[in-house]
């Protein structure tokens, strides 16, 4: 497998803080990832870092052949990274077809004077997206709520539709950050099941910060674990399990047998 | 209730609308109004040919403030500018009325871009004081500019004529304006459902996902001013035509705070709400006045004598009691209507 994503010795300081150190993390094409850690780990910076929200203080990001550090923010998108929010960011006045649309905002090509006249090639560019974004629709199954106004929707039907908008850049790597957090068995299920669909389907990467252990053990290929800024482990579901240093990192044990028992106690949960 | 209407191609959902009911009703509001100059009497006539020009500039401010989100207290700046680009090529320099409407777009638009640098770092309260202090040194500037403005004198300004049609008479003029508001409904509408309109709302809602979807935040905000500008620029001049005389007493820093209320009166950010509002805020002063004479006679004179502090009052009242009692505006009001006309007699 090729790598499509590779951060190199990324740090981040924000003024005297530093919230990441010298992270190093390669993501294959095709294949799904997880960024796990206790709070305040720096899994979110590094995802705004990755998806240009915010700029490494040192190291460097390689995204696709194309190093990152010379694209602007709102290129982005355009080079294929997606990505959704820990606490919603959908355009909440907007309904959800218009959010999705928003999403491919980047695929289209029309001025604000093809716009004003909305003839021609503005109108098919708009219709072909307006397919597009059916087809997503179709395949996260919100059709019942396509017109709905985002702000009316249920905390699971809004990430859904962050997802939606997600796919409409089509990206070539999609983070996802906290995608299942607050949503019940059910609704967890689907998005795992999405999850795999989008990467066997489209072919696309997956990246998620997670902090539920069912899904990041039952869909990761690999899980990277982060502590204090650091990441301190990486491997397969299995192999993190039953690492030490990633239970201290989750329990803070200092001996042997707290470590043991959250071994025990993250095994359990994956399981 | 509608029902039984099923799109089948992607061109149907793209539409303005689907509703053939809509279309006959608006052909009918074309036709009422292309016809009811004719027939109205000069006064109300004015009233018409104002509700015309003030829409569009309501529209242009909905672009800014309604879509992306960007507080202007300085749309009278453009206003203005406007109305002197206009004037100044047309009465000055004797050119084309073509290429005074042209520059009454350009020269708004160019100044935008002056004033909308800051909004790319402020926001709310910093932009909207940032703007109303651009709208004060373009009056300085028109007011010391004597050689170019004819400073606090102002200039004349005819009534154009326009590919050999005359617009002299205030019929044919309100036929001018009817024109051009339309053209400003249609471009708004079509801006609203297309890749920049959905831009300029990502970025009034959030504008870090805006940006993670690929909408660059500085040029969409400085595009967001230019059609702003243009649209309220052709306003100026249609609204310079209409006092006929151009000067910077007759664009008073209470036109900004009038658009405002226009805007907050209809339902921030919605084309319809603009209108809407436009009526009833233009139309308000003078239902004021008729109510109050009929109640007493001497209240009347009233808005004769002190009429800008009356309108003031009034748009702050009625800021004030639309905050308070429909934050949705007319147009939120309009749709409560719809939904218990369409449901009743159940409640939903």
């Amino acid at each position: 497998m090729t790598t499509l994503l590779s951060v190199e010795g990324v740090g981040k300081t924000f003024g005297g803080v530093t919230a990441l150190t010298g992270v190093d993390l390669s993501v294959a094409r095709g294949e799904i990832c997880s960024v796990i850690g206790p709070n305040g780990a720096g899994k979110t910076t590094l995802f705004n870092i990755i998806s240009g929200v915010l700029r490494p203080t040192t190291g460097r990001i390689v995204f696709d052949g194309v190093d990152l550090s010379g694209v602007r923010p709102w290129r982005f998108a355009a080079t294929g990274i997606g990505r959704t929010f820990q606490n919603l960011a959908l355009f909440k006045h907007g309904t959800v077809v218009e959010n999705i649309l928003t999403g491919r905002h980047s695929h289209l090509k029309s001025t604000v004077l093809d716009a004003i006249v909305y003839f021609g090639r503005t109108r098919r560019e708009e219709i072909e997206a307006r397919r597009r974004v059916e087809e997503i629709i179709e395949f996260l199954e919100i059709e019942h709520v396509r017109d709905a106004v985002v702000g009316t929707l249920s905390y699971g039907q809004q990430k859904r539709v962050e997802l939606a908008r997600a796919l409409a850049s089509e990206p070539k790597l999609l983070l996802l950050d906290e995608m299942v957090s607050g949503m019940n068995q059910e609704e967890t299920e689907d998005i795992a099941r999405f999850v795999l669909d989008i990467r066997d389907e489209f072919g696309i990467s997956v990246v998620m910060v997670e902090h539920d252990m069912r899904i990041v053990m039952d869909i990761s290929d690999r899980i990277h674990v982060m502590n204090f800024g650091r990441k301190i482990a990486e491997g397969p579901p299995d192999a993190i399990k039953s690492n030490p240093e990633v239970a201290k990192a989750y329990l803070g044990g200092h001996g042997s047998d707290h470590g043991g028992s959250a071994q025990t106690r993250i095994a359990n949960v994956g399981a | 209730m509608r029902s039984g209407t099923y799109k089948e191609t992607y061109a149907q959902l793209v539409a303005l609308t689907d509703s053939r009911l809509v279309w006959f009703w608006s052909a009918v509001l074309l036709a009422v109004l292309f016809v009811a100059p004719y027939y109205l009497n000069a006064y109300a006539l004015s009233f018409l040919t104002l509700i015309l020009i003030t829409a569009m500039g309501a529209l242009g401010l909905n672009i800014l403030t309604g879509f992306t989100g960007l507080i202007s207290l300085g749309q009278v700046g453009f206003l203005v500018t406007g109305a002197y680009a206009y004037a100044i090529a047309v009465s000055k320099f004797g050119w084309s009325p073509f290429a005074g409407f042209l520059l009454a777009a350009l020269v708004p638009a160019v100044a935008s871009l002056i004033v909308g640098a800051p909004s790319l770092r402020l926001k709310g309260l910093y932009l909207a004081i940032t703007t109303m202090a651009f709208s004060f040194i373009i009056n300085s500037v028109i007011l010391e500019a004597r050689s170019l403005t004819n400073g606090a004198r102002g200039i004349r300004v005819r009534h154009p004529d326009l590919l050999g049609v005359g617009t002299a008479g205030d019929v044919a003029f309100s036929h001018l304006c009817l024109v051009f508001a339309l053209a400003a409904l249609f471009a708004t509408l079509n801006l609203r459902r297309s890749r920049v309109g959905r831009a300029f709302v990502a970025i009034r809602d959030n504008d870090i996902a805006a940006r993670a979807m690929g909408i660059n935040l500085q040029s969409y905000k400085l595009l967001a001013f230019a059609t702003s500008a243009t649209m309220t620029g052709l306003a100026g001049a249609l609204y310079g035509i209409y006092l006929s005389f151009v000067s910077v007493e007759g664009f008073p820093f209470l036109l900004s705070i009038e658009a405002l209320a226009i805007l907050i009166v209809g339902g921030l950010g919605s084309t319809l709400g603009a209108i809407l509002g436009t009526v009833f805020i233009v139309l308000l002063p003078e239902a004021t006045r008729l109510v109050f004479s009929a109640v007493s006679g001497g209240a009347g004179g009233l808005f004769t004598t002190g009429g800008q502090e009356l309108k003031s009052i009034l748009y702050g009242l009625v800021i004030i009691l639309f905050l308070r009692f429909q934050p949705r505006g007319l147009v939120g009001a309009w749709h409560d209507l719809k939904r218990a006309w369409v449901n009743w007699p159940l409640r939903y």
